[in-house]
């Protein structure tokens, strides 16, 4: 017996919305329909196949930086400006290498945006694009620090899509070690303190700008164990903090070298093979992380640590808590999460037996509408309504920014929130309802009309009060902006 | 088709659209205003107001000691990034607050934010911020008392007392009549929504007055036009008597600069923010308190990176026109190495709370017993800091 009022709280709360007509595929079996896609997929989506490498995007970087310390001519033209103007050559210098770098690779990152949001669109697995979604915000590298401008989309492909579906433990270490998220939290730069890179200094690694890095960096390790693992009440100390800093000192990437980069036939490998252990910058020794010690040397004393956090208790409850939140309720049932958070800990982090058992929660699936779709999340669901293949390109990742929700751009590591409280606000609304009636004009095409789509949408969770709007709309036009912007499709 | 602007004008005189001022015609709204700056990331003190006078300060900051800095006394000094607020500071309408911090002593961004906003003694106790609450202890003068320069609104302004966000915005203006049937939908069907739509159509009449819509994609990373727009909401008759701004990008790890470079270009980002906000308020400068504030210092000395780390003691500045200023604020507690907290951070001596509570006794008039009661619980050990502002 179909249930389509199950069909449209799968398709909605965890997948993106239906596109017109998959309502009436996923009505059979609409558990079933979600638990097929929480496994790992074995292909990509054809637009993130199609993005660049995690080397090329690093080479690209590397080639810029040289192109314009080689480009004499413009260099000279600018520098005296810049003199008569009375700008400084290490103003100048700094100035352009950061500006400059941000323009340069605005483009670049609107492509993957794009391919990001495209792959959602398209997909006929829209459960698994959100779990990529939400993984890929649980371990947030950011364009918004401009030396990882060019690293989130690459991040995202090797170290979560691999591992969703996967186990936690694969997940935690691929991104640790992935290059996007060494550069995001700086830990490249982090040097021990007894380290040979410290006691002979010209061997320290250079930092933007001039000078050598000779200190440890805690910023990886801070949040790897209050966003990542334990949470931030998950019962460590700034002792642990620096423990696990120590720990993996010397965690970083290949960079190109000058020659390659003049070579310019560029490298196809992705995050993982770039991932590099300094020894020379690690610090020696063994360290005491959650009072246990690590007497490991080199890379192993770091898997070893971090293999231990992602079983840690408090990684469980953190981890469960936070699913049950993006896919429940903000303020999540105590006993779905209990029921999670032990799924977790019974099946040694495996991410699709954890969901599964989220999925068969009652609470799952009562209290339609308790979460507030956030606006990239919207934007999609708006689009796979609409039929639209492709998103469409004039302006529509800057309409994503304007909604406060620009891909791969969360203000901090701690991602992108999670509750109405912070979406739901005056301005925020208002933005959505410019998109959603930007849109409606935009798909007004006269082959449907909005009540039928409404229905192809939302099925039995369309209101009446909503239906009543739509029909009496002056035009098709300001009938999809309404159905856009109704309260069941702003909200799973 | 409608635009905003005709949107907003032919509202005026249809209830379902405009603001319900009328509602609140009784109760008499305060002339003083306050503006909260929020500098995200851990602004380093030590180099906004550097102290040039403690005997350990030049080594102990290395490359980062500033070569020419602008005079405050004979401990204190400005940088000169920030030369109109130096003027203020001359004109004793700047009061820089040194070595401050909030209950938080530990250094993750995020727990330091939630304690600075929420006015708690520990992160995570609280889910509503200080200044909602001090708002919701005066009479309800104005439909929204607080606002936010930004799309939602920051901890320090969420809670029970409604407020208003605004930021500007790219896309295409809405079609009026579309927006008044989705308010009524809103209104039989999903309250939150509703309520947050009627907001957002009142904050964009005063936000259309003052010609905000031609903004649109170049707020970025100026925040001059922000402050003019937040002037011109505060001035506003039906307007909030409180905004709330913030600004990134002052968690400075790596190459911070010293005369020029991030951390001097963020400091120009604030000095003409601050000025271009003076200018806009015009006579009402005179009953505001505009408070800066950042979630924690960092490190004194440098680290290997060119860069400061998280720490503890911090700079806030009040500024205004009631400002009490021309000096500077601080039980100062030495750079030397036995003088700096953990051995790497300085010492904070100075509670920010007091100097909240100052602020929202002796200028916005709020009680000492609903500031203890709501705004700063268990906080009553922590005593107002007074003569902060003009009697």
């Amino acid at each position: 017996m179909p249930d389509m009022h199950l069909a449209a709280l799968a398709a909605h709360r965890f997948g993106f919305g239906p596109r017109p007509g998959e309502l009436r595929l996923i009505a059979g079996d609409p558990r079933g329909w979600v638990k097929s896609q929480l496994g790992r997929q074995p292909t990509l989506p054809p637009a993130i196949a199609a993005l660049p490498s995690a080397e090329e995007d690093l080479w690209a970087f590397g080639r810029w930086l040289v192109r314009r310390r080689m480009n004499g001519a413009n260099a000279e033209r600018v520098e005296d400006r810049a003199e008569r103007q009375g700008i400084t050559q290490d103003e100048l210098r700094r100035l352009s290498i950061e500006d400059e770098f941000v323009e340069n690779f605005r483009e670049r990152v609107v492509r993957a945006i794009t391919a990001r949001i495209d792959a959602a669109i398209a997909s006929e697995q829209p459960v698994h694009e959100r779990l990529v979604h939400f993984w890929s915000n649980h371990f947030t590298v950011s364009t918004a620090k401009p030396a990882a401008i060019a690293l989130p989309p690459s991040f995202e492909k090797d170290a979560i899509r691999p591992h969703v579906g996967g186990r936690f433990a694969d997940m935690l270490m691929a991104s640790t070690k992935h290059p996007g998220m060494i550069v995001y939290l700086d830990n490249w730069l982090s040097v021990g303190p007894n380290s040979q890179a410290a006691q002979n200094p010209r061997r320290a690694r250079r930092v933007p700008g001039g000078g050598r890095a000779s200190d440890i960096n805690e910023n990886l390790a801070r949040e790897v164990l209050e966003l990542h693992t334990l949470g931030v009440n998950g019962g460590y100390t700034q002792g642990d903090v620096q423990a696990l800093a120590a720990i993996i000192t010397g965690w970083t990437y290949e960079r190109p070298r000058l020659r390659e980069l003049v070579r310019e036939n560029g490298g196809d490998r992705n995050g993982a093979a770039l991932f590099e252990f300094d020894a020379a910058a690690h610090e020696p020794g063994p360290k005491t992380l959650l009072n246990r010690t690590y007497a490991q040397t080199g890379v192993a004393q770091g898997e070893a640590a971090l293999g231990d956090l992602a079983r840690h208790a408090s990684t469980a409850r953190f981890v469960a808590t936070k699913l049950c939140r993006h896919y429940i309720a903000d303020t999540p049932p105590a006993p779905a999460v209990a029921r999670v958070e032990r799924a977790f800990r019974d099946s040694d982090g495996d991410l699709r037996v954890i969901m599964e058992t989220l999925v068969d929660s009652r609470e799952a699936w009562e209290t339609p509408f308790a979460k507030f779709k956030r606006p990239e999340e919207y934007a999609i669901s708006l689009l796979r309504a609409a039929n639209v293949r492709e998103l469409p390109s004039n302006g529509s990742v800057a309409a994503l920014t304007t909604m406060g929700q620009r891909p791969y751009a969360a203000p901090g590591p701690d991602g992108w929130a999670d509750s109405a409280e912070a979406w739901l606000t005056a301005d925020l609304v208002w933005k959505r309802l410019e998109f959603a009636q930007a849109y409606g004009e935009r798909v007004g095409r006269a082959d449907v009309d909005p009540v039928q789509l409404g229905e192809q949408c939302l099925g039995p969770l369309m209101s009446d009060e909503t239906r009543t709007a739509i029909q009496r709309a002056e035009s098709p036009a300001q009938g999809f902006a309404l159905l856009f912007g109704a309260p069941e499709m702003q909200r799973r | 088709m409608l635009n905003r602007r005709t949107l907003l004008g032919a509202s005026a005189g249809a209830a379902a659209l405009s603001f319900p001022v009328f509602a609140f015609g009784q109760a008499q709204a305060t002339d003083k205003r306050l503006l909260v700056v929020i500098l995200r990331g851990g602004m380093d003190g030590l180099s906004a107001v550097p102290a040039v006078g403690d005997p350990a300060f030049a080594s102990l900051r290395g490359r980062l000691a500033l070569p020419r800095t602008l005079a405050l006394d004979d401990t204190f000094a400005m940088h000169p990034s920030l030369p109109k607020m130096h003027g203020l500071y001359r004109a004793g309408e700047l009061l820089p607050i040194h070595a401050c911090a909030t209950a938080y002593r530990e250094r993750s961004h995020f727990d330091a934010q939630n304690v600075l906003e929420t006015g708690a003694s520990a992160p995570f106790a609280r889910t509503e911020g200080w200044l909602n609450k001090a708002l919701g202890a005066l009479p309800r003068a104005r439909p929204e008392m607080g606002m936010a320069l930004s799309a939602q609104a920051p901890l320090i302004l969420r809670g029970a007392t409604p407020v208003a966000t605004w930021s500007p915005s790219g896309l295409p203006d809405v079609n009026a009549d579309t927006m008044s049937r989705l308010l009524s939908l809103y209104e039989a069907r999903d309250p939150a929504l509703a309520n947050a739509l009627e907001s957002a159509m009142s904050a964009n009449t005063v936000a259309m007055e003052s010609g905000a819509d031609d903004m649109s994609g170049r707020a970025g990373r100026n925040i001059v036009p922000m402050a003019q727009i937040a002037a011109r909401f505060l001035k506003d008759d039906s307007g909030p008597i409180a905004a709330v701004m913030e600004t990134t990008g002052w968690d400075t790890h790596a190459n911070q600069g010293v005369e020029q470079g991030a951390l001097a270009r963020n400091l120009t980002q604030l000095d003409s923010g601050l000025d271009a906000f003076k200018t806009e308020m015009g006579a009402e400068w005179r009953n505001t308190v505009v408070i800066i504030a950042t979630e924690f210092g960092r490190t004194a000395a440098p680290n290997g990176a060119g860069g400061t780390d998280h720490g503890t003691g911090a700079v806030a500045f009040l500024a205004g026109g009631a400002v009490q200023g021309g000096r500077v604020l601080a039980d100062w507690p030495g750079l030397s190495s036995g003088a700096l907290y953990e051995g790497r951070d300085l010492r904070p001596t100075t509670d920010l709370r007091a100097v909240f509570k100052g602020v929202l006794a002796d200028h916005m008039r709020i009680s000492a017993a609903a500031l203890e009661r709501d705004a700063f619980p268990e906080s009553a050990s922590i005593r107002a800091t007074r003569d902060l502002v003009r009697a």
